[in-house]
């Protein structure tokens, strides 16, 4: 039965990254321009040219290129970064370190703030209550990321004189200062991701709340907290999974912006980098691993479903 | 006799001394001026809006590499704030009567980063290599007129030219390599080990580079001039966004900074203990004009545009007038190199003239062209409205095109450049300047496809002389043939806008934008 659940969700999931692989090979190949022209810049010289074209392997027809990289990456082996001399493995682990603690604490607070706001604004609609957390939702939903962290950049400074550090810590090397640098980045898209948790989960629960079960239950003179926690919300818990989990993807392969601005040396930037230098080995290797992080979450997603609901279970 | 031999012994002793003192002033002038009242110690932090893509002096072009790598690496010349080749590494040398061989006489002592003493066999090496082709460095061009480099004696190296080049001294400075370990590049992880490890003489190591975060330099202890470098680190913090750098500055998380758009700089000239430096640069911001355009391979049209074109007016959109406006000579380098403005054609605007040029080239209606800019470069986007609104005036209607920058350099280097903007990095010579740019195939790369004998010739002889005075007269006539052909127009030079908190004392901004001056910039506690 288990076999019934996982094989064919692992045979979509290779599938998926072959193709991803073939995608991103191609997509890096048709953006015009390459390292040997990043690297000589106005200085362009034809030998010069050839010789970092032979280096890098340029010179390669396409498909040899393609086989060659992908033979290396079934091996586990994702290259090496043709500026930086590392393993693409040991950059990704390194920059998404950073991406996936801004990213945990985003969902930690965001669903700690907008699940108890959603749940209220449903059971209270109508109400003034409703209304302001109706406001606070539309400003999530619609508010840039870059400008909301920009206010919270430029407000603290201009308000307590303080900014983050310029330079990343990781929790290890020193804790206080890890806190301080990502503060900010984590409160701007937590309240970002807080307003779109509490809208949806808002919707939700005035949707469920309106089901004949629910009429039931209040006829029959349950409790209300009976009723919105033990039934309502637990209804809502399968789409709010779901949600969260896109959200979570959201945040993990598209924090770039918030990293620019708070100079986080994470996924986003990462790959940013990687695609302005045209250092193929790490934009190849990191967006396949955004790729298969992808896969990773959706089925988990899957998993917690069948945890949830009894009756999807295999 | 007797006295003949003592005039002798005086005249010797009289030359060594003279040598000895130019040779001792000239030191004193490198990394510029000494602060007397200075004191070492200290780690400085300094944000960067630009972030090299990697340290290797030898395979990296970019203009964000030169600026740091020159901490660690040292060529056998220093250049000077106004473009001259100061002995560094080369504590002096000799030039050969017909100008085809020159021989350099090594600075004794000078440790590597690894702890070796430098010999004249690690200079043959680094040349050797960085002017080999097939190794792939872009300062192979600037060297292809050695025919041979030999080292007679651990102290001595001879380069020897397969023709004339009066400006080899400045292409031993820093733009590109810089004197490393005799084999260094044997290993296959060489050229990415630079990212960790420096291997340079300078006065600075390399400690930590991590992308997308820092860049920091420890001060080398075994470095060759006494005394230096003050600080004990300097650490580059890259900040992807001028409001970040701003925030930073302001709350004292760094020290100081180089902004490239002056309201971001501005805004902190109100906050108490910083100060605005402002330093005429050696940059260039211009408009390119590639004549395998089918519009602009006519020499009126070009010109036509240039006469239409308010370069006062341009620059105050862009960069709100902190800069100076270029003839044909970029602002660090005009004093010394520049035609005055009233001797460059096709400077002043005169509308009538430009309107005619376009009659008698067969647009007496105009035309339609692109513009193109490039992301990212904040200053092209006010000057391409700015301009578009000029050219209306003659009835050229400009659509503004932005792309990529590897859309850009793709485009640049297959010579497919078209009407584009064009923001050059330093170059301290008006050969480094000029000479690839401009001269035709196959000794240049002439990216505008220009194909100017004339000028060819002058860029030709300019390389080749070495006497200041007939140098000046050749580029001279070359400026005058660059304004009236208008390959290109350049448009400005953007000073350099430093920001610095009051501790940082004697921090002298070098027009290149090249961090030399952090080695004599010292710590006020």
């Amino acid at each position: 039965m288990i076999l019934r659940f996982l094989l064919p969700r692992i045979f979509s999931a290779v599938v998926a990254a072959l193709l991803s692989c073939l995608i991103v090979f191609m997509m890096m190949r048709s953006v015009p321009g390459d390292i040997v022209g990043q690297m000589l810049g106005q200085t362009s010289d034809p030998t010069a040219a050839l010789a970092l074209r032979g280096f890098f392997g340029l010179d390669q027809p396409l498909h040899t290129q393609f086989l060659d990289w992908l033979s290396h990456l079934l091996q586990g082996d994702l290259g090496t970064s043709w500026y930086q001399g590392k393993p693409v493995t040991q950059l990704i682990a390194e920059a998404f370190s950073v991406t996936f603690e801004v990213a945990l604490l985003t969902l930690l607070i965001a669903t700690m703030v907008g699940v108890p706001l959603g749940v209220l604004s449903g059971i209270y609609e109508g109400s003034r209550l409703d209304a302001a957390i109706q406001s606070f939702n539309l400003i999530g939903l619609s508010a840039p990321i870059f400008w909301v962290g920009l206010m919270l950049l430029v407000g603290t400074s201009a308000l307590v004189g303080w900014s983050p550090p310029f330079a990343y810590s990781s929790l290890s090397e020193n804790f206080k200062e890890n806190l301080e640098i990502v503060l900010l980045p984590v409160l701007s898209l937590a309240f970002l991701q807080a307003g779109a948790y509490s809208h949806f989960v808002r919707e939700c629960m005035v949707s469920e709340l309106r089901r004949d079960y629910i009429r039931a239950a209040v006829a029959k003179g349950l409790k209300p907290s009976h009723i919105y926690f033990k039934h309502a919300l637990r209804n809502i818990l399968i789409p709010l999974v779901t949600f969260m989990g896109l959200i979570l993807i959201q945040i993990l392969g598209g924090t770039v912006v918030i990293e620019s601005l708070f100079s986080l040396p994470g996924l986003g930037r990462l790959i940013l980098s990687g695609i302005q230098g045209r250092d193929y080995p790490v934009v190849q290797g990191a967006l396949l691993f955004v790729v298969v992080i992808a896969i990773c979450i959706n089925f988990l997603v899957d998993l917690m479903y069948v945890w949830i609901d009894p009756r999807m279970r295999p | 006799m007797y006295l003949s031999v003592w005039i002798k012994r005086f005249s010797t002793f009289f030359v060594a001394g003279a040598l000895a003192t130019a040779a001792w002033s000239q030191d004193a002038g490198l990394y510029g001026k000494s602060d007397p009242a200075a004191r070492a110690g200290g780690k400085l932090t300094i944000g960067s809006l630009t972030e090299p893509p990697a340290l290797d002096p030898y395979h990296q072009a970019a203009d964000a590499r030169i600026r740091v790598t020159v901490l660690a690496y040292q060529g056998l010349f220093y250049e000077s704030a106004t473009g001259e080749a100061i002995p560094l590494l080369a504590e002096s040398y000799t030039q050969s009567a017909d100008g085809l061989s020159y021989t350099f006489n090594l600075r004794r002592g000078v440790k590597f980063h690894t702890g070796q003493t430098m010999t004249s066999a690690d200079v043959k090496y680094s040349y050797d290599y960085m002017r080999d082709p097939k190794n792939g460095s872009p300062g192979a061009g600037d060297l292809s007129t050695i025919e041979s480099i030999s080292a007679p004696d651990d102290n001595t190296v001879v380069i020897k030219l397969s023709r004339r080049n009066g400006l080899l001294p400045i292409t031993l400075t820093h733009r590109y390599g810089g004197v490393i370990p005799k084999d260094y590049f044997a290993a296959a992880d060489a050229r990415t080990k630079l990212n960790q490890v420096s291997v340079g003489t300078g006065p600075f190591k390399l400690k930590q580079f991590r992308q997308n975060s820092v860049l920091v330099f420890e001060k080398f202890q075994d470095y060759w001039q006494k005394g230096l470098p003050l600080l004990d680190e300097v650490t580059f913090a890259f900040m992807p966004n001028s409001a970040t750098m701003v925030v930073a500055a302001g709350n004292g998380r760094i020290d100081m900074g180089i902004f490239t758009r002056p309201q971001d700089a501005e805004q902190l000239t109100k906050t108490a203990g910083i100060k605005l430096v402002r330093t005429p640069a050696m940059n260039q911001k211009s408009i390119d004009l590639g004549s395998e355009h089918p519009i602009l391979k006519d020499e009126r049209v070009r010109q036509a545009i240039a006469l239409a074109i308010d370069k006062q007016e341009v620059m105050k959109a862009s960069i709100s007038g902190y800069g100076q406006v270029l003839g044909t000579m970029v602002a660090g380098m005009q004093d010394r190199w520049g035609l005055p403005l009233d001797q460059v054609p096709n400077q002043k605007v005169d509308l009538a003239r430009s309107r005619k040029l376009l009659v008698d080239a067969g647009y007496p209606n105009g035309f339609e062209i692109d513009l193109t800019t490039i992301i990212t470069y904040d200053w092209m986007d006010a000057a391409a409205v700015t301009i578009s609104e000029q050219l209306k005036r003659v009835g050229i209607r400009v659509n503004i095109k932005k792309v990529e920058l590897g859309v850009w350099v793709r485009n640049f280097q297959s010579k497919q450049m078209g009407f584009t903007f064009n923001d050059w990095p330093s170059s301290p010579d008006p050969s480094l300047l000029y000479y690839r740019h401009f001269r035709a195939d196959p000794l240049g790369a002439d990216f505008r496809n220009w194909k100017n004998t004339e000028a060819s010739n002058l860029l030709d002889r300019g390389r080749e002389e070495s006497d200041y005075a007939v140098r000046k007269r050749i580029y001279n006539d070359f400026q005058k043939l660059l304004a009236q052909g208008v390959p290109t127009i350049m448009l400005f030079s953007a000073d350099l806008l430093t920001v610095e908190r009051e501790r940082v004392r004697n921090h002298q901004q070098h027009p290149t934008g090249w961090y030399f001056g952090l080695v004599k910039t010292w710590l006020q506690n």
